[in-house]
């Protein structure tokens, strides 16, 4: 049986968070607002109107470009895509060609066999987006809100050789976009977009054969399905002795299918040019250096400090370094507790994260500041409280902001150690439930951790659990 | 002699003082209008009449009643004491290529013509702020595709004031008419070849092109968005000036508009030209164009009155004081219109995608199954020959396969007329010229009609004026004498990038020491 080779390359659209659209002062943030109520002459391409190019979009882009390792140039140009359809009021594009911002590039994806996977990026420019058409009752709708959105392509090389990669590779892009705050990156919203090129080869080939395009896959989940779709389906064509024909193909996430939208026998002439109404864009050196110095580490060189700097184990530094404000996060609890990071580890990933889960915040709109887990994981190591205490005080932090050790203080929720005071629950425990008694010195010990439950809800929680199980023991031997 | 025989800054200054009212003035150039425009374009225009082919139906629209709320709030400020602006009451058309907010904006076609724009453009709205009186909208070649105005899908298109039977010129011949017959004191053209200086030359009157990027294109419906210049047309040197100073100048609509100081052009207009060097080049004394049959280059002298206007100039100029320059090579003139026909058209196709049937404007009023039916009939109905055969060319040489041959090539000739004039204007080369003297156009203006429907020989018109579009630099236009024919022959000056001032100071030189001279005095026919 011939084996497979899958070739994958991604070509992705990346809305920048700017807050107004490239070539225009409107809003560039649309989401769950009205059609047409973020549009001027400017985006709905009236006639006799200009474009005037947003800094912010140029300076997030480059950020990217550094963050990719792209050369940032420091004259591109802008240049038109022409085209005609509703939803690009222009009836063209303002893009960059040949010399855009980006050249070049990589991503490096770490594998789960430990190697790296170096996709190279082969496109990064700048662009505005069109807007929106639906189809509804037989009339054709127009939305010109999301015109002149701000928008990085980026397109990578055939460097991907499965579903699984393509997918870590939307993973790992998403988790930077964030991490270097160019991009809310939320695929359902349409800040990151997709379009997968996939082909498939005899394993030991090095040609590149036909590809497919396959458009509109808007979850991460969704790319992995397709890819797989589309491969088996490239497998059967060859198999059963076709060849695969260059075709756009549609997924349908909620069928799970894949239809042919047309053939792609002759690329579409779009007729660039240099846009005229815009200057070339030149950067200064200076320009460039401020904004590769101002790339804060990426997740991945993160990742890797973790293991080194804290020796955490991969899995927990993956988790610690899967966005910026956890990772931060982290390193702050571990500076302000000095102790052991893998017990700061262990608190986050059990509480913290799951906390930020319940309240659906990141880790820096948490009120429980890593100062104040640092403190309860002290007063756990102190004997003050015990870890059960512990959980619902960093509860207590987030909900009423006042600190670990004084809510211990105000609630009395230090350990019961005191001895008398423990003998006294002990015995009336024991005065309580004769039977059980009776039961455990008849030779049923499984019951002591009954008896331990007892203690524990007699002092609301707060018996040291340790002089609890001594003076327990001796009670239930009738040495008490 | 009416209130609209004075010039743009004498008219200000008296409603500055309080000595004449802009209603005044308003209704002083409402009643030339009517006197001698007729009736105004129209898309249901039906049969020209002989009253018709006699007036110069500039305007496409007349805003009245707006234009007199601009002059009662002028005269209000003068009344209170207020400040007003140097263009203070001063009849203003405007071409209808740029929008002006609740006007409709149609650039003289159909696909546009029930289009009312939601904004103004900066040089309008300048010029208004200037004190400016805009009497509205003039007439010009559709989307201003033409240099004899009769393109226009409104009709009767404009006629030549100094006679009817003849073009004014263009594309702004709806400005120059308006301007050469007295109904407005000012107009705002624009200039992609030659489209203010050509119509200035027919006219009689001054069109100046600045420097690309000297006035904001925002609200300029693009033609070819690298060679539109928005500037002046004016009666005189002075008044040209005037205007420009009022609307130049960096805009943060227009990023391309330059952010260079605008000079005072008022301050230095009497300078003169003592010691200023000034050319003269054989290259502008010719034209070449392809023969009709055999698509050879032809060379031909340009007709003796024409030279003669333009070496009269010289010798004037000499005589005040100017150096004149001769034989200055100017070797890629004669690359300028076939250069041109290839970017313009490139751009202007792109440009044009936006006049779909989507949005605003002309949607065809018969059936359609689909989206590109929908496309095809308007575009189709909506646009007249000129845009077409734009849309056609430009589509071709920008194609994949066609446009290293065309565009790139084109894009190299025009690096090379550039060249040429850096060379003449280099300060430390061979010619160190501050201006070049040069014929605007190489006849008069010709008959309604004869040179109409011949795309290539109509484009010729504009060989003398195109290459400043080109290099970007600017240029004037202004009246260099009467030829035989009793039109009016234009003379330009060419200067470095931002030297207006240079051409004003040449211009007005030149004016003010021919100002006695017989060919002066004569009027243009609509006023006799």
């Amino acid at each position: 049986m011939t084996e497979y080779e899958v070739i994958i390359g991604l070509e992705t659209h990346i809305q920048l968070n700017t807050t107004t659209k490239i070539f225009c002062a409107c809003k560039a943030d649309s989401w769950e607002d009205e059609p047409n109520t973020n549009i001027c002459p400017v985006c709905t391409g009236l006639p006799g109107v200009l474009p005037v190019l947003n800094e912010a979009a140029v300076e997030k882009g480059a950020l990217l470009a550094a963050a990719m390792h792209s050369e940032i140039r420091l004259t591109s140009f802008f240049d038109r895509k022409n085209y005609f359809y509703p939803d690009l009021p222009k009836g063209y594009q303002i893009s960059q060609f040949d010399l855009a911002l980006g050249k070049g590039g990589y991503l490096d994806l770490p594998m789960p066999d430990g190697s790296v996977r170096r996709v190279n990026i082969e496109k990064m420019h700048l662009e505005e987006d069109a807007g929106k058409t639906k189809y509804e009752h037989g009339v054709r709708y127009v939305d010109f809100n999301r015109c002149g959105v701000p928008l990085v392509e980026m397109v990578t090389g055939p460097d991907l050789r499965s579903a699984d990669e393509a997918a870590q590779y939307l993973i790992r892009l998403r988790q930077l976009l964030r991490w270097i705050g160019i991009s809310e990156a939320n695929m359902e919203k349409g800040h990151l977009r997709c379009d997968a090129n996939v082909s498939i080869r005899t394993v030991g080939s090095t040609v590149l054969n036909t590809k497919t395009e396959i458009k509109n896959v808007n979850s991460i989940e969704a790319v992995r399905a397709a890819i797989l779709k589309e491969v088996e389906r490239q497998i059967e064509v060859v198999e059963s002795g076709g060849r695969v024909e260059a075709w756009t193909l549609d997924w349908d996430d909620a069928k799970g299918k894949l239809t042919k939208m047309r053939s792609k026998e002759t690329e579409a002439d779009y007729r660039y040019f240099r846009e005229p109404d815009l200057l070339p864009l030149e950067l200064t050196e200076a320009w460039r250096e401020g904004v590769i110095a101002s790339l804060p580490e990426l997740p991945l060189a993160r990742r890797a400090r973790f293991r080194r700097e804290f020796d955490l184990p991969e899995y927990d530094a993956d988790i610690l370094t899967s966005d910026r404000p956890i990772s931060d996060y982290y390193e702050a609890a571990v500076s302000a507790y000095g102790g052991d990071p893998k017990v700061v580890s262990n608190w986050i990933m059990n509480e913290v994260l799951r906390m930020q889960n319940d309240l659906g915040v990141s880790a820096d709109e948490l009120v429980l500041k890593p100062q104040d887990l640092a403190e309860a994981i002290r007063l756990v190591e102190a004997g003050m409280i015990n870890n059960a205490t512990a959980k619902s005080l960093l509860v207590k932090v987030q909900e009423s902001g006042k600190s670990p050790v004084r809510i211990v203080e105000e609630e009395g929720l230090a350990q019961v150690s005191d001895d008398s005071a423990l003998q006294a629950a002990i015995d009336k425990i024991l005065a309580a439930n004769p039977d059980e008694v009776a039961s455990y010195r008849g030779g049923k010990e499984g019951l002591f951790g009954w008896f331990m439950g007892q203690v524990m809800r007699e002092t609301r929680g707060k018996a040291d659990p340790k002089a609890s199980r001594e003076l327990l023991q001796k009670a239930l031997r009738g040495e008490g | 002699m009416t209130l609209m025989d004075q010039s743009a800054f004498i008219t200000a200054q008296k409603v500055k003082a309080g000595e004449r009212s802009a209603v005044e003035v308003l209704e002083s150039a409402l009643e030339r209008i009517a006197v001698v425009d007729g009736r105004p374009g129209s898309l249901d225009y039906g049969e020209l009449t002989d009253e018709d082919k006699a007036k110069v139906h500039a305007f496409i629209t007349l805003t009245a009643d707006r234009a007199r709320q601009q002059a009662e709030a002028v005269d209000a400020k003068v009344r209170a004491g207020e400040a007003v602006g140097p263009l203070a009451g001063v009849p203003l058309s405007v071409k209808d290529i740029f929008t002006v907010k609740g006007m409709p904006s149609t650039a003289a076609s159909r696909i546009l013509a029930t289009f009312t724009a939601p904004y103004t453009a900066t040089a309008v709205q300048r010029l208004e702020a200037a004190g400016a009186i805009n009497l509205g909208k003039v007439n010009l070649d559709e989307f201003t595709y033409g240099s004899s105005s009769e393109s226009s899908a409104f009709q009767p298109s404009p006629r030549n004031p100094w006679d009817t039977s003849r073009v004014p010129g263009g594309s702004s011949g709806g400005s120059t008419a308006s301007v050469a017959a007295g109904e407005a004191l000012l107009s705002l053209g624009t200039d992609t070849a030659g489209s203010i200086r050509q119509p200035a030359a027919f006219c009689g009157v001054v069109g100046v092109k600045p420097t690309y990027g000297r006035v904001s294109r925002y609200g300029l419906i693009a033609f070819g968005s690298s060679l539109d210049c928005p500037g002046p047309v004016a009666a005189n040197v002075r008044d040209a000036a005037l205007m420009l100073g009022a609307m130049a100048g960096a805009d943060p609509h227009d990023s391309t508009a330059a952010k260079v100081p605008v000079p005072d052009y008022l301050a230095s207009l009497e300078q003169g030209v003592q010691g200023m060097r000034i050319g003269l080049s054989p290259d502008y004394m010719k034209i070449t164009f392809p023969d009709a049959e055999t698509g050879e280059l032809v060379e031909q002298d340009l007709p003796e009155e024409i030279k003669a206007a333009t070496l009269h100039a010289a010798e004037v100029l000499a005589r005040l004081g100017a150096e004149i320059v001769e034989d200055v090579p100017m070797p890629h003139t004669a690359y300028g219109i076939p250069a041109y026909f290839v970017i313009s058209r490139v751009e202007a196709a792109s440009n044009l995608h936006r006049y779909d049937g989507v949005k605003y404007g002309y949607r065809t009023q018969s059936d359609y199954h689909d989206l590109n039916e929908m496309y095809r009939k308007t575009r189709a109905e909506g646009f007249g020959l000129q845009p077409k055969l734009r849309i056609l060319m430009g589509m071709y040489v920008s194609a994949a396969q066609y446009a290293e041959q065309y565009y790139a090539r084109a894009l190299r000739v025009r690096s090379l007329l550039r060249s040429d004039f850096d060379a003449a204007f280099d300060p430390a080369g061979a010619y160190k010229l501050d201006a070049l003297l040069t014929p605007t156009t190489p006849t008069t203006a010709f008959k309604m009609a004869d040179v109409y429907g011949d795309s290539v020989l109509m484009q010729y018109a504009d060989q003398l004026t195109v290459p400043a579009n080109h290099a970007g630099i600017p240029g004037l236009s202004l009246p260099g004498g009467i030829a035989s024919d009793g039109l009016p022959i234009g003379v330009q000056f060419l200067a470095p990038d931002f030297a207006e001032e240079t051409l004003f100071r040449a211009g007005q030189a030149f004016e003010t020491a021919t100002a006695a001279e017989a060919w002066r005095k004569i009027k243009p026919e609509v006023l006799r």
